[in-house]
């Protein structure tokens, strides 16, 4: 006899369908399969045949063979689970065929016949399309996000065989809560005094510029990170769905709704391995920090303390938005499209921006450090600010800063004023774009040649300074031209890292 | 050990090349030095040092105890030995003295760890006075312009820079020197005059050379290896009258130079700087301790017995500051300040500050480093001028 169900497997962040093909005839006893499964694949016999008997279901003792189409493609993960027992029973004629018309299964098997939630439900349910899909009762809101037929959550195959094999009516399961609920929000308003670095925050969110801070352990560096995405608007349904998409691959937990609709704010450890980062991994590519930081934030605390390998190749994702992982059988594409916030001690010593002459590493000692991040992943930074440590007064002061909410309001005005001129984000600017819409006035002029004759501003230095005038000039609505003052401000806020401060010849 | 009383022979061509090459053998101390060389010709001790002739001492202890050093010495010391080191001598135009010649520094006759030998390129003027001014290599900018102030009002008035051409205080010690035009400066180096070091102070090093002198313990071709530099600093302490420490955290060359000056009798002075600031501690710690405080080049100059009223000025060809920018000046003046103690002061908002104080910076008003602004005087563009001292 011979069934066939939709299932998916998931390569990277997207869910590719397979046919789960299944023949049971006379022969030796034997459960094979076929079509590229990996070991853990393979595993899942074990799996099928426990479960299947525990719901008290005679395992038939004849061949049985299960073929994965298209058989080219290798798969990988439990997700088949479902679908192979599902084949089996409906092969052994516990289930009429006629029932598996139009119907997916996903999930993974217990021993007890309990179906068990996987990652990545949301790509694989789009991925079966126009089906009604059978998923884990702890997938149903991932897998509604991307439905377009109806959805069956189960808590065990003991219901699916109800239902399919003695037409007892669809279990109803109620949505379960949410895992874990999102951590508390972080307000700007907890950041005392900082004028630069918050207007450095702003200015990153209402650019979308990428940001570096550079200050001595306990300025707040990491504090002040973390509150840029609450700066940011909400994702657009397009967004959105993209990034749900890649945290259900990457198993990270969705929020209640089952949509990701805040910007996500990813920060990995500086140990964290290349493939950790980028994404990959021989069996299912899974997508890496850049991906699942995809239209949020990326921070990266302690940045020269990441390997230069790693550091490195965020550079192509940085440029093109999206990552191509490949591996000899296997390639995928995922998105990048993520904002870049990193941040370092000044010196090995880190006591360097504390106070002139409390640092006791030599210049020569400092800039060796400062070396490890590599020139051109530096470039990068638009914004890069010194962060000082906060006066005594400034902590204690009953004075709360300015709110979240105010500043995110202010952001939207300007992100809308720059999309609406030039369809993009001031970051996004060419050198061409922004002679049209940043021409600098004759003073702003004045200080731009000023610090290009001295070697302070590189030509490269000058457009990136002009991106970020541009911003300030958005975020004060004050027309077209970038003032003096505007431009003065933007030079001040990508100061750091220049070894001798902008007196030094190493501008850039 | 009669050899070792007998007076020091005037040394002949020949015979300096001999010593340079001795000097320079590996693992040569001062001390195995100054034996080798005491009453005997350098060419004889240069039998002795290949073993070829026993001297019954120390080198034949070194040699049996040593067989590693044996070795090399019997190496290096070949035939070509001797020209190769004349043809390095000769190409850096280093000359090599001794305590029997008539420029060997005084002060070195009496020094109870004088060296044996000493390599210069210039001379030293016996009738200046000598003040050392050296200090961290990490200094503040404050640190670089009172180094440098100091530098220029002490060559103003006539007297020897001695320093020891290292990045920081010691190189800001001379171009403030260098700018004076009655100069006759000193640096003592730990390494080989064949090389500048540190690499940067390339222009510093041949303007010293040139209008002072360089003096170092070690014939070219010596690398600077770390523990040379505490040796060098005895020299320094050994040639001042005076040392002033500039600037100094709690550990530091610049202590060691002020013990070995306390050793030797040499009075040692010190900058103070505020308590808790670390660039400052080694030197309040001298203050502490019963060193001179100074405040201006005067202090100094009153413990030589020198006139300061010839002392003259810089002229400051900065282009004065606009109205606005100038009053963030005095906000500056005591203290460096971040931005944020800058908004809260002057009331000014942030993008009206950036244009200001980026002015201030480009005209030379202000240093900024790592968020932090510092006022400047007149002094710190000769303490950082890299390569266009006159």
């Amino acid at each position: 006899m011979y069934a066939s169900i939709a299932s998916g497997v998931l390569f990277g962040a997207r869910g590719h369908l397979v046919d789960v093909e299944v023949h049971v005839a006379k022969g030796l006893p034997g459960f094979q399969i076929v079509g590229l499964p990996d070991a853990s694949v393979r595993e899942s016999r074990d799996r099928v045949r426990a479960a299947i008997q525990s719901i008290g279901v005679k395992f038939p003792d004849i061949k049985i063979t299960v073929n994965l189409a298209p058989s080219e493609s290798p798969k990988s993960g439990s997700a088949l689970d479902l679908a192979i027992a599902i084949g089996v029973l409906a092969a052994d004629q516990h289930i009429p065929l006629t029932a598996l018309d139009g119907l997916a299964a996903v999930g993974e098997l217990g021993l007890d016949g309990s179906v068990r939630p996987v990652p990545g439900v949301a790509p694989i349910v789009g991925a079966v399309a126009d089906h009604d899909v059978i998923v884990p009762c702890a997938s149903q809101r991932e897998a509604m996000v991307a439905a377009e037929g109806a959805v069956r959550p189960v808590a065990d195959l003991a219901e699916v065989l109800g239902v399919l094999g003695r037409g007892d009516p669809w279990p109803v399961h109620p949505a379960p809560d949410a895992p874990s609920l999102p951590p508390s929000p972080t307000d700007l308003c907890d950041v005392r005094g900082q004028s630069l670095p918050r207007q450095a925050l702003e200015l990153a969110a209402a650019g979308g510029h990428h940001l570096l801070f550079v200050g001595p352990p306990g300025s707040g560096k990491t504090m002040l990170a973390a509150r840029l995405p609450g700066l940011l608007p909400p994702l657009e349904r397009q967004a959105a769905l993209d990034v749900t998409m890649v945290h259900s691959a990457a198993g990270i937990a969705l929020p209640p709704g089952g949509m990701v609709t805040r910007p996500p704010f990813r920060s990995p450890h500086h140990t964290s391995s290349q493939v950790a980062i980028i994404g990959g991994g021989s069996h299912s590519l899974r997508p890496g920090e850049v991906s699942v930081a995809s239209g949020g934030v990326l921070f990266l605390d302690e940045l020269p303390e990441f390997a230069p390998s790693v550091l490195d190749t965020l550079r192509q994702p940085l440029e093109s938005g999206e990552v191509h992982v490949a591996r000899a059988a296997v390639s995928a594409r995922l998105p990048a499209r993520f904002q870049l916030v990193a941040a370092m001690n000044p010196c090995p010593c880190g006591h360097r921006g504390e106070k002139p002459g409390s640092c006791e590493c030599g210049a020569d000692r400092a800039q060796r450090y400062l070396a490890r991040v590599s020139g051109p992943l530096v470039d990068r930074f638009d914004l890069r600010v010194s962060v000082t440590p906060p006066d005594a007064d400034l902590i204690l002061s009953p004075q709360p800063g300015e709110s979240t909410a105010i500043v995110a309001e202010r952001v939207l005005v300007a992100r809308d004023r720059a999309i609406s001129r030039q369809g993009c984000l001031n970051a996004q600017l060419s050198g061409a774009e922004l002679d049209r819409v940043a021409p600098l006035d004759s003073e702003a002029l004045d200080v731009a040649r000023s610090e290009l004759e001295r070697g302070r501003l590189t030509g490269r230095g000058y457009h990136r300074v002009r991106r970020v005038a541009r911003t300030i000039a958005d975020l004060a609505d004050s027309g077209d031209r970038i003032d003096a003052e505007q431009f003065a401000l933007a030079l001040q806020l990508r100061q750091a890292l220049q070894p001798q401060g902008r007196s030094g010849r190493c501008a850039a | 050990m009669t050899a070792q009383r007998s007076a020091p022979q005037v040394w002949s061509d020949d015979e300096r090349v001999a010593v340079a090459v001795l000097a320079g053998l590996s693992n040569m101390t001062t001390a195995r030095l100054r034996w080798l060389l005491g009453g005997r010709a350098p060419t004889d001790a240069l039998d002795v040092a290949s073993g070829s002739t026993p001297d019954g001492g120390p080198i034949d202890r070194v040699r049996h105890r040593f067989p590693e050093v044996a070795a090399a010495w019997s190496n290096e010391l070949t035939a070509g030995a001797s020209e190769e080191m004349a043809a390095a001598l000769d190409r850096v135009g280093v000359r090599v003295i001794g305590p029997a010649d008539a420029d060997w520094p005084e002060p070195l006759r009496v020094d109870h760890d004088p060296p044996a030998v000493l390599f210069t390129i210039g001379s030293i003027a016996p009738d200046r006075r000598r003040v050392a001014v050296i200090g961290t290599r990490n200094p503040t900018e404050a640190g670089k312009q009172t180094a440098a102030r100091l530098g220029y009002e002490l060559s103003e008035a006539g007297v020897s820079v001695v320093s020891g051409l290292a990045l920081g205080i010691d190189g800001a010690a001379h171009r403030g020197a260098l700018a004076s035009g009655d100069v006759w400066p000193i640096g003592v180096v730990a390494n080989g005059l064949d090389r500048p070091y540190p690499a940067r102070h390339a222009a510093l090093w041949s303007q010293v050379a040139r209008r002072g002198s360089l003096l170092s313990e070690w014939p070219p071709g010596t690398k600077p290896d770390a523990f040379r530099f505490p040796q060098r600093n005895r020299i320094i302490a050994a040639l001042a009258e005076i040392v002033v420490v500039v600037e100094s955290r709690e550990k530091g060359g610049s202590l060691v130079t002020a013990r070995e000056a306390a050793d030797r009798g040499v009075e040692v002075m010190a900058v103070p700087g505020s308590p808790g600031v670390r660039s400052s501690a080694g030197t309040n710690e001298l203050v502490h301790d019963g060193a001179g405080i100074v405040l201006s080049t005067a202090d100094v100059l009153d413990v030589l017995g020198l006139d300061h009223s010839r002392t003259g000025r810089l002229v400051d060809t900065r282009p004065p500051p606009s109205e606005r920018a100038g009053s963030l000046l005095p906000l500056l003046a005591e203290r460096p300040a971040t931005v944020e103690v800058l908004l809260d002061r002057s009331g000014r908002s942030l993008a009206e500050l950036a244009v200001d104080l980026a002015r201030l910076e480009r005209d030379g008003w202000v240093h900024e480093s790592d968020g932090w602004f510092q006022a400047l005087d007149s002094w710190a563009r000769v303490a950082n001028d890299d390569g266009g001292v006159r």
